[in-house]
């Protein structure tokens, strides 16, 4: 098997392009296995990244890069759930990733 | 998708932002490459959620108009997900858009199915080293949340 996802890394250039995640507490929605989520988290404090399917999270918990551990959480949990729990004003950045 | 647009809002910090990565409304393309030639484009028969874009679209549309959002900066991407060959694929997407439904049931399934076996015939007639990709236009758009005086007191 050899798919290879966004190898030029357009995705990326785009997503960084628009905005600065240096320091910030940063949610994405609909993060999958956490192939988006590798190419940013570094710049950021903390990244709550969320799915709702339980296989992506537990995919995207086991290839977490060691130098992440600490700065990235997965969490299974439908969006409508997790905003049940969150206090307001917890995140700088919300990333909506190809989650319609 | 407007409510969960109003949930986000109350999750952000006044000087945050929302950065929406969406899909355009347009089929993927299936592209099969030698090199650096593209020997084949065909738009991808498993395009189902036009109707799901659009609703996204007007979503965002409709808080926009609100004034929960305001967009400030907008872009275009080209995203591909490269394969070594059709099937590998087609199961990759069957995978990521699984419907429950049996291919062997599903006559649209069969059409689909019937494609990406003549790109692959295609990708093998064009010679070792041909891939197949699936070519993919996309957006990204940064929203600023527009609070009222009363939640900034």
């Amino acid at each position: 098997m050899t798919i290879r996802v966004d190898p030029e890394n357009n995705e990326t250039r785009a997503l960084l392009d628009m905005a600065d995640f240096s320091g910030q507490r940063v949610l994405e929605i609909g993060c999958g296995n956490g192939r988006l989520t590798w190419r940013y988290a570094g710049k950021a404090e903390l990244v709550t990244a969320i799915d709702p399917k339980a296989e992506a999270i537990t995919r995207a918990r086991e290839t977490l890069p060691s130098e992440l551990k600490g700065r990235v959480e997965f969490r299974h949990i439908a969006f409508e759930d997790f905003c049940a729990s969150s206090e307001p004003s917890s995140f700088d950045s919300v990333i909506f990733s190809w989650s319609f | 998708m407007v409510h969960a647009l109003q949930e986000t809002q109350r999750l952000l910090t006044f000087n945050g932002c929302l950065i929406d990565i969406q899909p355009l409304i347009e089929a993927p393309l299936i592209e099969v490459y030698q090199g650096n030639s593209i020997v084949l484009v065909e738009p991808d028969p498993s395009y189902d959620y036009e109707e799901d874009l659009r609703q996204a679209e007007a979503a965002l549309t409709q808080v926009i108009q609100r004034g929960l959002f305001g967009i400030e900066a907008r872009s275009e991407f080209d995203f591909l997900t490269h394969g070594s060959s059709a099937p590998e694929l087609r199961a990759l997407w069957e995978k990521t858009g699984a419907d429950g439904n049996s291919p062997e049931e599903d006559p649209t399934e069969q059409s689909i199915n019937e494609v990406y076996r003549r790109v692959e015939e295609i990708r093998q007639a064009a010679g070792q080293g041909a891939e197949v990709a699936l070519h993919e236009r996309a957006r990204v758009i940064r929203l600023a949340p527009n609070f009222r005086k009363e939640e900034l007191t």
